[in-house]
């Protein structure tokens, strides 16, 4: 199709409007979904798409999520010819690499939306199933069912047997189901709203108005690296976490030449374990942090993409091949994307951020209802420290980067799961000190009501989150258990009665301490975010 | 109700205090008569510029305080405290291990990209939050009693700290308040002076966060409404006003001064509110249900969307950063207004706002020592506004200050003192047209499917160049923009809702329980209609249930046949239930068991409202309505045109008259540009349509 030119305030207009349909078709997901970890923790997100498969518009839900949609639609255009695919079609898939996944849980619905009798665009949605517990991680085939992209509706007509197929390979089917229902809820939300959207302003409007603002994205993001020094800035860091021994190395080098940017990562090959990430994943951390310090009012859209090279060597950790297990990923992103910004705090120290917690960190739980005996699976992230930034302290207790899930609330937790909530709380001392302190972690308590097996994800417990220009490195990550409670490794099974918390990283600081504000250090005494000793010791503030 | 003896006038008195003016309606029951007044607030105590308002007002139309049978208010107060952080220094007593979820929130940042961003402002700071052992689990069984010594102590630390407020929220205190109860009483015998606000009383819903926000802000805000009251009454009945006075409350009901007092959390949006009752009022009248309010005042600016004269209600919002379990209308406030501080800054960029010179000291124009220019100021320079006196000749200004102080940003601009004037004005559109696209395009709506209906005392004065940017096609300006909100509260009937969480199946089981449920609300329902001395006649109850499937987290609102509550009610609700469910979601999943959640009662008691009056038309010739003639500086021509001033209150219906145009009147002034016209309608309306 010709695409014709369109006035810049329609291309607003539109594309506003395109941001309100992934919203609203968000909000059904979340309002009509069963299980915890989308109606409340959010975990979810929604997009539109272009006929060829570039991202219209994401909501703004969880950064990583990009990565599955990224290649989903691609993925669909392979296996199914263009002339097979027919209005009420849903596409189901969740597979790192012939579904366009980033990791098993999160499962994806697409629908085609068709004007006309013309594929005009898909909405796209993908929601984190809190399922996939308690399975092994050498590699995929051991983290649960991979689903290819393929037909759950067919015109509209639900194919029970692949529905079957799903579901018996779940740990809570009935859950999945709801689940299931209300993405496509969400779909059928996003396909009217769009054809809506193309009865008012014409097909070739909105499509037109989709390419400009790709474009616009573009060269909002071409004008903030023009606008850097050109040069190229190396970093390091480590990765460490209980699936893999020691510490692995990571770099990144990126160089800025004149409107673009090229990022190439290094890293070990990669392993038996969870912590493998796919180039999607790769591709949706580094977008999310260069459009968050260059320009955060970049419209998310395939536009933005454009001037950035991203290179990771094939079959590392941070460009993993088949098999490669991959359901801890997001602990890796989250340390690319503190790399990242070590690398941009060289040329543009204002307006980074020290190295935030680094992680994201989670509980899985799996056991038994004490009414009927079926099993229960809940998962939950929790949030950490944010690192310092050039003129303010780093946020405390918040989920950064790649993620952004809500907590679950304690009167919804308890009230679905045999889990009671002993605490919720900031951790004193654990941001890094600093001219502008790093963010504090949070330490929860969670106590089984009745037995049950736990599994943790967590890292920074051998190394630290780091500071930048004299700023000191947040506390390490740990999981501290009660009497009688003994982890084999990331693993421990809770009798009735029994506790374990997490304690989640804090984050680095900004500037050398010496430069706080007295005051400010004062403040941070009386409030407890810093313990008697290190006022006096590090800020000379106390008695 | 009584009124003053030997008078058959009976007023309704509407009052809207803002940051700037406050304007006073009257109303005559037994003539239909409408007056309209406007006196300067009174920032450092609302109530003194009120009270002098009302009896000015009540002295133009020769009437005692005895004759006003109705008294309605909408105020800016509790808004004002929380934009400008001046709530009170607040304690916190809390269920051990939860003292810092005030701060943690639900954990997210406060925005996806922006890594600068910060969270609001924490009200209670750390080491005022205590903690005292005591637990309550899902079941209602208690597995750790309160530790009444710890409460004790908790209560004693505040006190030396010298906290005017406390909040106490507790996990599952909706669900069994007694712990919170128990520390409430604690708490008032140690700190008797202190505003103690609980849980359980103000926000009875589940999530643990968002309902000690709301505590907390309703015990931040506590004094400071109480000391408003406790100012505003006694200055009313001194007038002899004896009627019950009512303040507006976010829904865009009313609620009795001692309820405010209790919970000034639910009138956050209490301003606002009122001017979007009024707009709705105006717009049926007129004709246009599909409106964009934009009611800008000196110090802020409040936008809605109405479509098919309807406003959407939401039963929770975060305000100015804090989440907010309450009703509220969706109105979206931005920090500017005709008060609006312009400044240049650190980039060299012209900034405006949010910074506000508010009444007092006001534009440098009112020369009362401020020498900053704000928005007003601007006008003055182009002479869009009467460049000798305000309010109707009430008020001297001085066009000179004005020119001086705008001169002073343009030297430094390096462009002319008109130039300025209009890059001020050109910045103030801008943040406006943003602030409508939250409510519209954000939400789905296309603005250039709706009308934009300008108020407040800047609004008509802006409208036409934010229509404009907008490419919405019409303006409405209503016949007293300047006092809509007072007058909205004398055009709607009285309302109030009442609802109670309960959590039960919908089956055949729950019929007694949902018949109590319903039987105590319209029990409180009908406590309110008496004190509002509502006739039997006058009274309209509709009840409604919250349903959802047994699993979900978030409801579909379900409206109650009438009659008693049966087996019949209950398979007709859970039959609707499904159907809303279908046409929401696309799908229904009948066999899953349905809960009903929450339980609602809306009573509305019909009054006695102002009815405009319907004038005759007396033609297009609006020749006679011009007052004078003076030179305006207009951005379409770049310079000084001589320009018609149109006396408001000469413009009869039918009228036409092109621009560019000023329409003055007391309480505001309507600018006309180049390229539209303006009419008038029969009910006085000005409508300005581009050509």
């Amino acid at each position: 199709m010709k695409l014709s030119a369109v006035d810049p305030i329609t291309v607003e207009v539109i594309g506003a409007a395109m941001s309100s349909i992934v919203e609203e078709t968000g909000e059904t997901l979340i309002r009509a979904s069963h299980s915890t970890n989308i109606k409340e923790r959010r975990d979810c997100s929604t997009a539109l798409f272009n006929a060829a498969g570039e991202t219209l518009c994401q909501a703004e839900h969880i950064p990583i999520h990009l990565g599955s949609f990224l290649d989903l639609i691609p993925h669909i255009m392979r296996r199914y010819p263009t002339q097979d695919i027919r209005p009420g079609d849903a596409f189901i898939g969740n597979d790192a690499y012939e579904g366009g996944g980033t990791h098993l849980p999160d499962i994806v619905i697409a629908e085609p939306i068709f004007i006309d009798g013309k594929l005009a665009a898909w909405t796209v949605n993908l929601a984190h199933h809190a399922d996939f517990v308690d399975r092994g991680h050498a590699h995929i085939y051991q983290e649960g069912l991979r689903i290819p992209p393929v037909r759950l509706y067919r015109s509209g007509e639900l194919q029970k047997d692949v529905l079957d197929l799903v579901l018996l390979n779940m740990q809570v089917p009935k859950e999945r189901l709801s689940d299931l229902r209300a993405q496509m809820a969400a779909n059928r939300v996003g396909v009217q709203r769009f054809q809506a959207l193309a009865a008012k302003y014409g097909t070739d409007t909105v499509l037109s108005a989709g390419g400009a603002l790709m474009d616009y994205a573009e060269r909002k993001m071409r004008n903030a690296i023009a606008a850097m020094p050109d040069g190229t800035w190396r970093f390091e860091d480590v990765f460490d976490n209980e699936e893999v021994a020691g510490t692995l190395a990571l770099a990144v080098e990126l160089t800025v030449r004149g409107d673009a940017m090229s990022l190439k990562f290094d890293a070990p090959e990669q392993m038996r374990a969870g912590i493998n990430m796919t180039m999607t994943a790769l591709l949706a951390t580094t977008y999310y942090v260069v459009k968050s310090v260059l320009d955060p009012s970049i419209p998310p859209n395939a536009g933005l993409a454009r001037p950035l090279q991203v290179e990771a060597p094939l079959g590392s950790i941070l460009n993993c091949v088949s098999p490669a297990a991959v359901n801890g990923r997001l602990q890796t992103c989250q340390r690319v994307a503190d790399m990242i910004l070590g690398a941009l705090a060289q040329p543009v120290p204002e307006r980074v951020m020290a190295c935030s917690n680094s992680a994201c960190t989670v509980a899985y739980f799996i056991g038994k209802k004490p009414k009927d005996g079926s099993t229960w699976v809940y998962l939950e992230t929790i949030g950490g420290g944010s690192g310092a930034r050039s003129a303010k302290d780093g946020l405390d207790g918040v989920h950064v980067h790649t993620t952004n899930t809500s907590n679950l609330p304690v009167e919804a937790l308890e009230i679905e799961y045999p889990l009671t909530l002993l605490r919720y709380e900031l951790v004193e001392d654990s941001g890094g000190v600093g001219q502008y302190r790093g963010g504090m972690g949070l330490r929860r308590v969670y106590q089984a009501t009745h037995d049950c097996r736990v599994r943790v994800d967590l890292t920074r417990q051998r190394s630290q989150s780091w500071g930048l220009f004299g700023g000191g490195a947040g506390a390490n990550g740990k999981v501290e258990a009660g009497p009688g409670v003994t982890f084999d490794g990331d693993q421990a099974v809770l009798k009735a009665g029994q506790w374990f918390a997490l304690v989640t990283p804090g984050a680095g600081g900004f500037g050398p301490p010496a430069q706080r504000d007295p005051a400010a250090a004062a403040r941070d005494l009386a409030e407890g975010a810093i313990s008697a000793a290190t006022a006096r010791g590090v800020y000379g503030v106390g008695d | 109700m009584s009124t003053s003896p030997g008078s058959t006038a009976r007023w309704r008195v509407g009052v809207d205090s803002g940051g700037t003016f406050t304007d006073i309606c009257l109303f005559d029951e037994a003539t239909g008569r409408i007056e309209v007044w406007k006196v300067p607030s009174t920032p450092d105590d609302p109530s003194r510029g009120i009270a002098e308002g009302v009896e000015q007002g009540m002295k133009r139309v020769a009437a005692e305080g005895g004759a006003i049978v109705y008294f309605g208010h909408g105020t800016t107060v509790a808004t004002n405290a929380l934009i400008q952080h001046r709530g009170v220094k607040t304690g916190l007593v809390t269920t051990d291990g939860f003292r810092d979820l005030l701060e943690i929130g639900r954990q997210k940042r406060p925005d996806l990209y922006d890594i600068q961003a910060d969270k609001a402002l924490v009200l209670v700071p750390r080491d005022l939050r205590l903690e005292v052992p005591e637990r309550v689990l899902y079941s209602a069984e208690i597995a750790t009693p309160l530790d009444e010594r710890a409460v004790r102590a908790a209560a004693r630390t505040l006190k030396a700290a010298d906290v005017k407020a406390v909040a106490v929220s507790f996990l599952y205190g909706f669900l069994r308040p007694d712990h919170e109860m128990r520390a409430v009483a604690i708490l008032r015998e140690e700190l008797p002076d202190a505003f103690i606000s609980a849980g359980h009383a103000i926000a009875p819903e589940f999530r643990e966060y968002e309902r000690l926000s709301t505590v907390v802000l309703n015990a931040y805000l506590g004094p400071v409404m109480a000391r408003y009251i406790k100012r505003l009454a006694p200055r009313l009945e001194s007038l002899g006003m004896t009627a019950p006075p009512h303040l507006t409350q976010s829904n865009g009901g009313v609620i009795g001064f001692a309820g405010a007092a209790d919970m000034p959390v639910r009138t956050i949006l209490s301003g606002p509110a009122t001017g979007v009752v009024g707009a709705q009022a105006i717009g049926r009248l007129a004709g246009f249900e599909d409106l964009i309010t934009f009611d800008m005042g000196g110090t802020s600016t409040d936008v809605a969307l109405l479509q098919g004269g309807q406003c959407r209600l939401a039963s929770e919002a975060t305000v100015h950063g804090y989440p907010i379990k309450a009703p509220m209308l969706d109105i979206h406030t931005v920090g500017a207004g005709g008060g609006s501080i312009a400044y240049i800054d650190e980039g060299g960029l012209l900034k405006v706002g949010p910074r506000s010179a508010g009444a007092d000291p006001g534009p440098v124009c009112y020369d009362k020592g401020n020498q900053e220019p704000v928005t007003t100021d601007a006008n003055v320079v182009l002479q869009t506004l009467n460049p000798r006196h305000l309010l109707g000749g009430r008020m001297k200004i001085r066009q000179d200050l004005a020119r001086q102080a705008v001169g002073r940003l343009a030297k430094r601009l390096g462009l002319g003192l008109e130039e300025t004037a209009q890059g001020i004005l050109s910045v103030v559109t801008a943040n406006m047209a943003r602030a409508i696209r939250v409510i519209s395009v954000q939400r789905g709506h296309d603005p250039r499917d709706y009308t934009l209906m300008a108020f407040g005392g800047a609004g008509p004065l802006h409208a036409a160049r934010l229509a404009r940017e907008l490419d919405i096609k019409r303006v409405l300006v209503p016949a007293n923009p300047g006092i809509l909100c007072a007058m909205g509260l004398l055009l709607t009937d009285l309302r109030a809702d009442f609802a109670g969480t309960r959590l039960l199946p919908a089956t055949d089981d729950s019929v007694g329980e949902v018949s109590a449920g319903f039987a105590a609300l319209a029990e409180r329902a009908g406590q309110w209609f008496a004190h509002e001395a509502i006739a039997a006649s006058d009274r309209r109850l509709a009840r409604t249930t919250d349903m959802r499937y047994e699993g979900q987290n978030y409801e579909l609102a379900v409206p109650v046949p009438e009659g008693p509550i049966t087996s019949q009610t209950m398979r007709t609700l859970t039959v609707r239930f499904a159907d809303a469910h279908r046409q929401r979601y696309g799908f229904a999943p009948e066999a899953d068991p349905v809960q009903v959640v929450t339980l609602r009662v809306e009573a509305t008691g019909i009054v006695a409202k102002a009815e405009l009056k319907s004038h005759p038309d007396a033609g297009p010739d609006a020749s006679g309505a011009i007052a004078e003639r003076r030179p305006v500086w207009l951005a379409e021509t770049r310079g000084l045109v001589d320009t018609p001033i149109y006396a408001r209150d000469r413009l009869r219906p039918g009228n036409r008259f092109a621009g560019p145009a000023i329409v003055e009147q007391m309480d505001a002034t309507t600018l006309v540009p180049p390229g539209m016209t303006a009419r008038v309608d029969r009910w006085l309306n000005l409508i300005l349509e581009a050509t």
